[in-house]
């Protein structure tokens, strides 16, 4: 029974923190049409940097080798995590935001991906190579008297209650002027800028928010596994964040949640427990891969707004005078008349 | 100064093979106007059917390599044809496509990966013995590449000058419908800038392999945005840009090397590639209406 509850825990907080991801990932390509090729390197940045801050100066003589170690509390530490995400997305926005066809801001997210990755992986002074961290300390662990299965469903309480705060937080955005702003621009960055917004603010905003809300879900997940290594979070793994946005819904965020319930739990969970194929032990994870990335390609084919798509806009308008519809031909103006935008 | 000059020779081989991969990405991307990503997975592919083709099959050396090259030409044509062509003719947004490459990355690297694995495989070939010229030193495979890329770099500029297609080619880059409205097959012209576009991507991968002895099936991924930065460096969608791109990429990134670990050489394309966004997005052969 304690097994089936500390797996229905494990499963649930997966949930959520991918539901975190696709939302941020949300406000950057739904809401303001941002291509995020590298998601998953925001939640490793907000994952190893709320370690480094939280865990106490690295000891040479276990070979394991940290920048910082600056044992601080794991509030503070979890705050720098989250702002460490959010500086990399302002980083890149900096260097790709500004007047350029979105394929440089794409190219610049996965040369970053690709370069981050690499450097954290060859390079085991900065967050101990291939190996990764591990040991990383979890909060709520004396709480729970480090009884595994209290320790999973406090954080099942903690990460829902962080996910439902992001989501009341994106939709709060999604409805605001500057919410707005980002699917206008979405839609013609031209038309904005002609309007007099700073579309190049908007954006940087759409970028950092975004990367903050991923870096958000990183803390979580090494808060509840306490450990991170390069291979937790490869290029596939973008993938099943995009596959889920793809596939819920871009720009609708119960789309968001329906997707990442459909890919990162159904789907993943689903095909986890597949036995391995003995001659060809990769066989089954990269089927899995080739399954997610056509999940991407067919969804855009088939049906590009989502499962559930993005509501249209509908704005009131004031019903016209008689003698203004008489100069339209007669045609009385409709009062439900509906614009899209 | 020995050791500066030792590097110099190293990057006109990292050059070579850069010279070859930009050029066809940036063929591509100049005709269809939009990026590839998955143009790494296509290394893959060239850099693997050659070891298939000389390992598995034993077929002289050369002969793969060749066979290689055209694969990877009609692996991209194809793909071209049944996955992009579809979403291109119902006029899919810049977005999609780009998703769309992004998404066939993921699925043909993991393909190759069921055929090879996830490890490092080698070709069946002797390493020869460095042959020192001047203040360079080379072994017989980097001469092979710096050859190989010479002779492409020359056919590639007698194909976009002299021929009926390379003309083409350059008058859809610059602006595609009137290309179609003066008469040109566009759909052919896409079809063999796309087989080009790949065999230069396989052949790229082949050479990259050659350099690099030992090589798995994301080596060419791991090299995808050092292609990236001498394609803007040079101008996104110029093709004497993008030569002019690798030959700087190559020779900055191997001569770094005197100052910094090796282990960090690829990182400095990407330092080029963020000054040069910063300073000059448009690339230094700047293409009308591309960035």
């Amino acid at each position: 029974m304690s097994v089936i509850l500390g797996y229905v825990a494990t499963i649930l907080v997966t949930f959520f923190t991918y539901n975190i991801f696709t939302l941020g990932l949300n406000i950057q390509f739904g809401y303001a049409g941002i291509l995020n090729f590298t998601v998953i390197t925001f939640m490793a940045m907000g994952a190893y940097f709320y370690a480094v801050f939280v865990m106490p100066p690295a000891n040479a003589s276990n070979q394991v080798f940290y920048i910082l170690g600056l044992h601080w509390p794991w509030p503070l530490a979890s705050i720098a995590g989250v702002v460490a995400s959010g500086a990399l997305g302002y980083l890149i926005g900096l260097i790709a935001l500004k007047r350029l066809r979105s394929d440089y801001l794409a190219i610049v997210t996965l040369a970053t991906g690709t370069l981050l990755y690499g450097l954290s992986g060859d390079n085991n002074k900065l967050f101990d190579g291939w190996a990764g961290l591990f040991a990383v300390n979890q909060p709520f662990q004396s709480v729970a008297n480090n009884n595994p299965n209290t320790f999973s469903w406090i954080f099942v309480v903690i990460s829902g209650l962080v996910m439902l705060a992001v989501w009341w937080f994106a939709n709060q955005l999604y409805s605001s002027p500057l919410g707005r702003s980002m699917r206008a621009i979405r839609e013609d960055q031209d038309v904005v800028d002609a309007f007099g917004k700073n579309t190049f603010k908007v954006r940087m905003l759409a970028m950092v928010i975004g990367s903050t809300i991923v870096g958000i879900g990183g803390v979580l997940t090494i808060q509840y596994i306490g450990a991170l290594s390069p291979a937790g979070w490869t290029t596939g793994e973008t993938f099943v964040v995009w596959a889920a946005l793809l596939v819920g819904g871009r720009g609708n965020n119960i789309g968001a949640m329906l997707g990442s319930l459909l890919v990162a739990v159904v789907f993943n969970e689903g095909t986890r427990y597949i036995p391995q194929v003995a001659s060809n032990p990769n066989l089954v994870p990269d089927l899995r891969n080739i399954i997610i990335g056509s999940l991407v390609i067919l969804s855009i084919w088939f049906r590009p707004q989502g499962v559930l798509p993005e509501k249209k806009a509908k704005f009131f308008e004031l019903p016209l005078k008689d003698k203004y519809a008489q100069t339209f031909g007669g045609s009385k103006a409709d009062q439900d008349l509906v614009v899209e935008v | 100064m020995k050791l500066f000059l030792l590097t110099l020779g190293f990057g006109f081989v990292s050059a070579s093979i850069y010279a070859l991969l930009s050029v066809g990405l940036s063929l591509q991307f100049g005709v269809t106007n939009f990026v590839n990503f998955a143009y790494g997975a296509y290394l893959g592919v060239g850099m693997l059917l050659t070891y298939t083709f000389s390992a598995t099959f034993g077929l002289p050396f050369w002969l793969s390599m060749v066979l290689a090259t055209i694969g990877t030409g009609l692996v991209s044509m194809f793909i071209s044809e049944y996955v992009l062509g579809p979403f291109v003719k119902r006029k899919k947004s810049l977005f999609y496509m780009l998703i769309v490459t992004f998404g066939l990355s993921l699925i043909l690297d993991n393909i190759l990966q069921i055929f090879y694995g996830v490890g490092f495989n080698e070709y069946p070939i002797g390493q020869s013995t460095p042959i020192t010229i001047g203040p360079f030193s080379f072994t017989g495979n980097q001469l092979l590449i710096i050859a190989i890329a010479g002779v492409v770099m020359i056919g590639v500029h007698l194909l976009l000058s002299r021929s009926r297609l390379g003309k083409a080619m350059r008058a859809m880059s610059d602006n595609s419908d009137l290309a179609r409205a003066s008469g040109i097959d566009t759909n052919m012209v896409t079809r063999w800038t796309w087989f080009i576009s790949g065999s230069l991507a396989g052949l790229g991968g082949i050479v990259l392999a050659l350099n690099i002895v030992s090589f798995q099936t994301t080596s060419g991924d791991a090299l995808l945005f050092v292609i990236f930065a001498a394609v803007i460096l040079g101008g996104i969608g110029q093709t004497y840009g993008a030569m002019l791109g690798a030959l700087i990429i190559g020779l900055v990134t191997e001569v770094s090397t005197v100052f910094i670990s090796s282990a960090y050489k690829q990182d400095i394309a990407f330092l080029v590639l963020v000054i040069m966004l910063l300073v000059r997005p448009q690339g230094l052969i700047p293409a009308k209406g591309k960035a």
